[in-house]
């Protein structure tokens, strides 16, 4: 058989998805860790400061590897919500719902380093710029298809209304990007410039070092609550009474 | 089924919707009084300054419309589910997008229409200039369908549960920005002799793609529901 | 202005935020395989 089709065939399978990704996941931890100190060491250490933003440009390091990822999370959370549906596969149904806190976490991060960030730079906690803005819808997006999840008592159930949501907000949220953008440049108070003309190779190092940190912590986290949500749904299950015995000892 | 069958149950389900919603209308106009409350209480909140409550008259109208027909989405679907007559119409073997279209027209008109048409007396309240009244009503005419089409989505995803309406409202919101932004900004342009056409024609290519769309992500949402 | 209470914030922030989007499924793990277990235990008495 296509050695591809079986790998995916296995993965499908609740006990072959639990015992592997326990094996991964300490290698993405450790991958995680080694991208964070180094990129750390970088941005905070050997990176200058800004010319015209001081030293507050450290926060770049963590506020833009955050955006990027609550975007792609949610990017990914979509696409596999078209697999869960159309497939009904219920490793995907899974990923998906494991995957909407830490896509919040990443979106609240973004906006809490966002918000540090403007005030010692432009003066403000908060402003209503386009980027911010559209942070914080995207953070509503998410507590939307979490308490949408949790609503339900069936979880297969659950987990597919998540997925129709999240597609239903991935496919809107390109529009709202871009509504709030042009709405930004409406009403354009002082000029929130980014950050300037070009990224100083210095900087882009520890920036790029950071953002490939983040997607090993999604993938250990994400594999994490996998398995965990896995454990829970198949608790009658005898694989489940297997690996109980197994890590009792 | 022949393009009559469908043609007649569309029809059919329109003409349903408008005898149930006549029997039940007293429950139809809350949505519509609490438009105009909401609208009263923002003089009442931020103080009758003419100037004041022109500038914010687009944003306050428009949200008080998102908010009215929020209120009125939470029971799109719930007595057909309630009662097992939305699983007859999945079993019936009619599109259930189609279904889902006619309970959305039957929602805009009864719903969304009596917006459109109450919208002059919010404009008169908040000071709205002539200039903005056209435009206004406009994008209401325009946005309310869409508001009413994606809401669908919301009010089949919920329908199930049983504290469905406030979650609705948290889905639903964070897709009607765009229309918020456009629609305000339309109205706003047009009272200060700025261009708004090009907003009111995005705002028409998102009806038409949610036309499109939006009937089928609520089939599914419906179908999802009753499993 | 100094910048440091800022920065400062921002890394402790991000850090408990991460931290807590690690921690949560191992603590949850845990207590789960702990209630299963007792549950286990439970039932095997009873018969």
């Amino acid at each position: 058989m296509n050695p591809i089709y079986l790998f995916f065939h296995k993965t499908g399978s609740p006990p072959w998805f639990y015992k592997y990704s326990g094996k991964l996941i300490p290698w993405l931890w450790a991958i995680f860790l080694g991208l964070t100190v180094y990129g750390l060491y970088l941005g905070l250490v050997v990176a200058p400061a800004d010319y015209q933003q001081g030293e507050s440009v450290r926060i770049m390091y963590l506020h833009v590897p955050s955006a990027w990822m609550s975007m792609m999370i949610y990017g990914l959370m979509a696409i596999m919500g078209i697999i869960a549906l159309v497939w009904r596969i219920r490793i995907m149904e899974v990923l998906v719902i494991s995957s909407a806190p830490v896509g919040a976490a990443f979106t609240a991060m973004a906006l809490i380093t966002g918000s540090l960030w403007g005030r010692p730079t432009w003066g403000t906690y908060w402003v209503w710029d386009a980027r911010l803005t559209s942070e914080l819808v995207l953070l509503f997006l998410y507590f939307g298809v979490i308490l949408l999840y949790n609503a339900f008592d069936e979880p297969r159930k659950a987990a597919r209304a998540a997925s129709l949501m999240s597609i239903v907000g991935a496919v809107n949220l390109p529009i709202i990007y871009f509504s709030v953008e042009w709405w930004n440049t409406l009403h354009q108070g002082s000029s929130m410039g980014s950050e300037g003309p070009g990224i100083h190779p210095s900087m882009l190092l520890p920036l790029l070092l950071m953002a490939t940190a983040t997607k090993f912590f999604y993938g250990a986290n994400l594999l994490s609550r996998a398995r965990l949500l896995l454990l829970k749904q198949d608790h009658r299950k005898r694989w489940v009474q297997d690996v109980l015995s197994k890590e009792s000892n | 089924m022949s393009r009559q069958a469908t043609g007649t149950a569309f029809v059919a389900l329109l003409r349903r919707d408008f005898l149930l919603a006549y029997r039940r209308r007293a429950e139809l106009l809350q949505p519509l009084v609490f438009l105009l409350v909401v609208v009263t209480l923002f003089p009442l909140g931020v103080g009758p300054s003419p100037n004041l409550l022109a500038s914010i008259a687009p944003g306050v109208i428009w949200i008080a419309a998102l908010l009215a027909t929020v209120l009125s989405l939470d029971s799109l679907f719930r007595s057909d589910f309630e009662d097992g007559t939305l699983e007859q119409m999945v079993l019936s073997g009619q599109s259930l997008a189609l279904i889902a279209l006619a309970r959305t027209v039957a929602h805009w008109l009864v719903a969304g229409l009596p917006i459109v048409l109450l919208s002059p007396l919010l404009a008169m309240w908040m000071n709205l200039p002539d200039e903005g009244l056209a435009i206004l009503v406009e994008s209401l005419i325009i946005g309310t369908p869409v508001l009413s089409l994606i809401g669908a989505i919301g009010g089949a995803l919920t329908v199930s549960l049983k504290r469905g309406g406030q979650l609705l409202s948290l889905l639903v919101f964070p897709l009607y920005v765009p229309l918020l932004i456009l629609a305000t900004s339309a109205v706003s342009s047009a009272v200060v002799d700025l261009p708004y056409t090009g907003q009111l024609g995005l705002m028409t290519a998102g009806l038409i793609a949610s036309l499109t769309l939006a009937p089928f992500a609520t089939a599914a949402a419906l179908k999802l529901s009753l499993n | 202005m100094s910048h440091t209470p800022f920065i400062l914030a921002a890394y402790l922030i991000s850090g408990v935020i991460l931290f807590w989007a690690a921690m949560a499924p191992v603590i949850n793990k845990r207590s789960l395989l702990r209630q299963l277990k007792a549950r286990k235990t439970r039932m095997e008495k009873s018969q």
